[in-house]
């Protein structure tokens, strides 16, 4: 798994390429951590995201709660792969999709 | 016809056939197939001593050829070879070619050789090219001057050793016909292929070879529509297995994927099926079985893929108490695993080594 951050005053994009699972997953649980403080808009871009398991689900969801406190989250690029996750999971609910 | 007793061939680093013991009759028109490396070819080298075998005992006609005082020559003649590079001689004319060893070995006549060779390539559809020299002639025509060439010894059997796997694939249908005519006039055969088409056609029994034997031994309805053994099945259908152990909660989940990945690339898994695959790999045993296991577990993950019927299956065993892991709780991890597949059943053995099994068709 790859990420990439770009920091726009209170908006952060991150790009995640590859795969979001067991062994990566706590990588950008981490990150998330270390760079939300501030943050009023999160943009995931998962364009490039080739796998999804529930490791990457809680992650996700874990950030959303953060989020919600402070601003707003929003999944950018999914692939029909990862749309069906988050319909059988009802992230899509949860989540803001573009 | 022939008798193979205990039958036994070792090389410095492989012993491809450990212990050969089968009865070819008169008139047999074998197809010897099964993986690479299963000694197929070893054994019919072995028939006919090109490659004397470690130990064991074959019969030709009441004959016993691996006995040291036996006239190797003279069981050749009745044995009959075809190889996969058809050895012609380059400087003789085809019908030189046919000729050669009928004059020099069983004494014919020139006129003599010279009307059965000719005969002979009427037989296999090249008398016109009798004055040619092989380099003037396709492979799949070289193939066919090597069977007439071998008939000209008048053998009671004629081995072939992947006669067509040499050729281009337009070639390979006008040898197999050549075969197949020798087949319906009652010629004992054996032959070593790949082409299980070609197999069910031709052959009145078909020997799977693997395990370093005759591993079944059948018609070709039986071996190929119905076969009773594991890894028949496995090769008739065309199941490409993936296994690994797991004995510890830190086993390596990167290279678990790598080999995965590995294996899918290999058999051409496709990708839709490696995604599924790789999420109940991950949901059923990283996320909920695993976590619940005991301190000294051992869990194996064994994925099947058929080629021939594009599916893929899983199986995941493991030691300790009865869990199935659709009652776990864990909503998200159940859900993705379901998407995944079309059915998954788990079964508890108290008296099996690996308790629990749970069966995973993945979609």
């Amino acid at each position: 798994m790859n990420i990439e951050k770009t920091q726009n005053a209170a908006e952060l994009e991150i790009k995640v390429r590859g795969r979001l699972d067991t062994a990566t997953a706590p990588q950008l649980e981490a990150e998330l951590k270390e760079s939300l403080s501030g943050i009023e808009k999160l943009i995931l871009d998962f364009a490039e995201l080739d796998y999804l398991s529930s490791a990457g689900l809680r992650v996700l969801l874990s950030a959303q709660k953060t989020m919600n406190k402070q601003g707003e989250m929003v999944v950018r690029g999914i692939n029909e792969t990862i749309a069906e996750i988050f319909e059988v999971t009802g992230f899509c609910d949860i989540l803001t999709i573009e | 016809m022939i008798k193979i007793e205990h039958l036994r061939k070792e090389y410095p680093n492989a012993t491809p056939l450990k212990d050969v013991c089968v009865e070819i009759n008169k008139d047999d028109v074998i197809t010897i197939i099964g993986p690479s490396g299963t000694g197929k070819s070893t054994l019919i080298r072995c028939l006919n001593q090109l490659d004397p075998p470690t130990s064991g005992k074959v019969w030709v006609d009441g004959e016993c050829i691996t006995d040291k005082n036996c006239d190797i020559s003279k069981i050749r003649r009745k044995m009959g070879m075809v190889f996969q590079s058809f050895n012609l001689f380059n400087h003789m004319t085809i019908i030189e070619n046919i000729m050669a060893a009928p004059v020099d070995l069983l004494k014919k006549s020139s006129q003599q050789a010279y009307d059965d060779g000719m005969e002979l390539l009427r037989t296999v559809g090249l008398a016109e090219k009798a004055f040619n020299y092989p380099d003037e002639l396709s492979g799949g025509q070289k193939q066919r001057v090597a069977i007439a060439r071998t008939l000209a010894m008048e053998p009671e059997i004629v081995l072939f050793d992947e006669p067509t796997s040499a050729l281009d694939p337009e070639m390979v249908g006008e040898v197999e016909a050549v075969i197949r005519d020798l087949a319906k006039k009652g010629l004992t055969m054996m032959i070593v292929t790949h082409d299980m088409r070609f197999a069910r056609e031709v052959s009145n029994r078909v020997f799977y070879m693997d395990e370093g034997g005759v591993y079944e031994d059948g018609t070709p309805q039986q071996i190929f529509d119905d076969p009773q053994k594991e890894n028949t099945k496995r090769f008739i259908k065309r199941i490409k297995i993936f296994e690994k152990l797991i004995t510890s909660r830190d086993f390596d989940f990167i290279k678990f994927n790598n080999d995965l990945d590995e294996f899918a690339r290999k058999n051409l898994v496709p990708k839709k099926s490696l995604y599924r695959l790789r999420t109940v790999f991950e949901e059923l045993c990283t996320q909920i079985i695993i976590p619940e296991l005991e301190k000294d577990f051992v869990l194996s993950f064994q994925a099947e893929y058929s080629q021939k019927e594009e599916t893929v299956t899983a199986a995941i065993r493991y030691s300790g108490k009865e869990f199935n892991p659709m009652d776990s709780g864990n909503f998200l991890s159940v859900s993705l695993a379901e998407n995944a597949s079309e059915s998954i059943c788990h079964s508890y053995s108290g008296e099996d080594e690996f308790t629990n099994t749970v069966t995973v068709k993945v979609k």
